[in-house]
């Protein structure tokens, strides 16, 4: 027999509201630790899919736009940069990375992504990781095409598949796209399946730039009514379109170079583009949603404290009971100052468990969340629990629910033993 | 009876001049009452004449207006808070009426409590509670206190006041809760648990039914002030403890 078997067998004998109040601090606790957790899976998600390029060139409306279409897929950019354009950007700057970009036609409304063999060997979807073939290779010739991992397991395509794309997203903002046509006449084959690697890019599909300027060259002649196959000898500088680029500066240590702001400023100056700054737009977007993530946050906060309340609630209504048994531990040898860290050891107990079982429950769930998502939508950045946070909310429960019981054991302290065994002679 | 003053020999219970005054205004009075090591005494008195009062001044649960009581020679009252605890949790061991055993624990859960409050050592603990509670006829040790018997619930209460083997056990009307032969028995253990470990024994009652068990017995209100002697003033004297 210990202190500490005192506090847990009184525990014990209020067995229900115990219960009841392990339960309420465990959701909230629980709560409180998924917002955080979701909160920095969406922010690592979001640092993830910028890859490692420097700058993202386009003629998107604003920066912002122009890091969400062009590297998060979420429309395709209407405004194309024309092959002078391009030119004079690939000539501006002695560029480590120079990888341009067509995004406008689709397959099964996932984003067909046309771009140079450098995409799959200079730009990295994650930085630091560079792409990993799950199956086959990058492609080599025209109409060969690279599934993202996603995309392949959504679709159940294997390697040596035909396909045929859709010009055009095959989705708009009302859920068609009324211009959208399949290219029946040109076939893709796939020669290669990237392994996930937790970006957008995931359920992108890729092929070379030649083969997407056909296919809208294709469109050209037939609106000029010639109804020919077209090659790549046939593609012309009206052809030859990017919808944007991806640069990166000459680094030694992959870290931003030092050129990096005056490259930006240079190209920002050329009203006929926009450029952007992956990384910091991606901050920018975080400081528009952080307003709302500190509301989720005080949300979660609340209830915390509210299941605080619940175990001030529940000691002091035990009160009753417990003023006899604090007698008779008095009677029986027990200082005043024993009875209090004995009421206060079951408060913090109860916070200690609750916290325990909230972190348990929070990885569960997350864990199913996180399965759930990867194989039902190929994410595969879902809620991680990082441990911080978890011992965060779990001390910060622990010492709410300390605080809680504080007033029970003040009272504790303050029972007199000569009053709650009453006397009869 | 007499108190020994020898240092080697103190009396189990030294009360001298003793004067507690209720918030009331009332006063309680005991001029002298010594017992000796291992003596037991039964102390009269009818119901509200002080008591109870009496006995949780000499567990030093409250605080004498005057007067000086020794516990195997130990003045309490100069002991202070957690010191004075450790003392009453070693020195006295307490039964009362309704028992006051703490409800979800077992029979050896509320020995081994008392024996963990009076900072005994642990290895002995539940050799110390087994043994004590067997001789008291108590053989389902760990089923919950409030599931025994009335007549076993109070030998677990005699077992747990004489845990630590205290020099005096205290026990308030220990047979107002039990039948006219449950009585009798109840202070037969009582006072032969006491005898079997050495402890005095102050049993207050208002059952005069017991005065032909004990050698040495008193009345309370010889011991009250004449100045608070009317019944109503002790009647409203002994609900203020």
């Amino acid at each position: 027999m210990t202190d500490l078997s005192i506090v847990l067998r009184s525990l014990r004998v209020r067995a229900f509201s115990t219960s009841v109040v392990i339960a309420l601090v465990a959701i909230s606790a629980g709560l409180l630790l998924a917002i955080l957790s979701l909160r920095t899976a969406g922010e690592r998600a979001f640092e993830r899919g910028t890859g490692n390029a420097h700058l993202l060139v386009s003629r998107d409306g604003s920066p912002l736009v122009s890091v969400l279409n062009g590297l998060f897929y979420a429309n395709p950019p209407k405004a194309p940069i024309d092959a002078a354009k391009l030119a004079e950007i690939r000539g501006s700057f002695p560029w480590s990375m120079f990888v341009p970009m067509a995004v406008g036609d689709s397959y099964r409304s996932f984003p067909v992504v046309a771009t140079v063999p450098d995409f799959f060997t200079k730009f990295e979807p994650v930085a630091g990781e560079p792409w990993v073939f799950a199956e086959g290779r990058p492609f080599e010739r025209n109409f060969e095409i690279v599934l993202g991992s996603a995309v392949a397991r959504e679709t159940g395509l294997r390697m040596g598949a035909k396909l045929v794309v859709t010009h055009g997203s095959g989705k708009s903002r009302e859920g068609v796209d009324e211009h959208a046509h399949v290219h029946e006449e040109y076939e893709f084959t796939v020669v290669g399946i990237l392994a996930p690697t937790g970006a957008p890019h995931d359920r992108a599909l890729f092929s070379d730039l030649d083969s997407s300027w056909i296919l809208h060259a294709h469109d050209r002649f037939e609106r000029e009514g010639l109804h020919k196959t077209v090659t790549a000898a046939d593609l012309t500088d009206e052809d030859r379109v990017v919808t944007g680029v991806l640069l990166r500066l000459p680094s030694r240590d992959g870290s931003a170079p030092p050129a990096l702001v005056s490259q930006y400023d240079r190209m920002r100056r050329d009203g006929s583009i926009t450029v952007a700054i992956p990384a910091n737009e991606v901050q920018r977007l975080f400081d528009i949603v952080a307003s709302i993530d500190v509301l989720f946050i005080a949300m979660a906060a609340a209830t915390l404290l509210s299941s605080g309340v619940a175990i001030l609630l529940s000691m002091v209504n035990s009160m009753h009971e417990r003023r006899r048994q604090v007698a008779i531990l008095r009677v029986l040898g027990a200082s005043r100052g024993r009875i209090f860290w004995l009421v206060l050891t079951e408060s913090t107990m109860v916070g200690l468990v609750g916290a325990a079982i909230g972190v348990a429950l929070c990885a569960i769930v997350l864990f199913f969340v996180t399965t759930w998502m990867r194989e039902a939508h190929g994410i595969v950045i879902a809620p991680e629990l990082d441990a911080r946070s978890a011992i965060l909310v779990a001390m910060g429960t622990t010492a709410l629910a300390a605080l809680a019981g504080l007033v029970p054991s003040i009272q504790a302290y303050r029972t007199s033993v000569a009053r709650n065994l009453r006397p009869i002679g | 009876m007499q108190a020994s003053n020898e240092p080697s020999s103190p009396s189990a219970l030294e009360i001298d001049a003793l004067a507690f005054r209720y918030p009331g205004g009332f006063e309680l009075h005991l001029p002298r009452l010594h017992l000796a090591k291992g003596e037991e005494m039964l102390l009269v008195g009818r119901s509200g004449c002080g008591k109870s009062t009496l006995l949780q001044l000499i567990a030093g649960l409250l605080d004498p207006s005057s007067g000086a009581i020794r516990v195997g020679g130990s003045a309490i009252h100069t002991l202070h808070g957690a010191a004075r605890d450790r003392f009453r949790g070693r020195s006295i061991g307490m039964v009362f009426q309704t028992f006051h055993l703490l409800h979800g624990f077992s029979a050896r859960e509320n020995v081994l409590i008392a024996l963990l409050m009076g900072d005994l050592p642990k290895r002995d603990a539940d050799a110390r509670a087994e043994s004590l509670l067997r001789s008291l006829g108590i053989d389902r040790l760990d089923a919950p206190a409030e599931e025994l018997s009335v007549g076993q619930q109070q030998r677990v209460a005699i077992a747990r006041a004489l845990a630590c083997r205290p020099t005096l056990v205290l026990a308030d009307e220990p047979t107002a809760s039990l039948d006219p032969e449950n009585a009798l028995n109840a202070v037969r253990v009582l006072r032969d648990a006491c005898r079997d470990e050495g402890a005095a024994l102050l049993v207050v009652s208002h059952d005069p039914s017991l005065e032909s068990h004990f050698a040495r017995r008193e009345r309370l209100e010889s011991l009250r002030a004449p100045e608070s002697s009317s019944s109503a003033a002790a009647a409203r004297a002994g609900g203020a403890a």
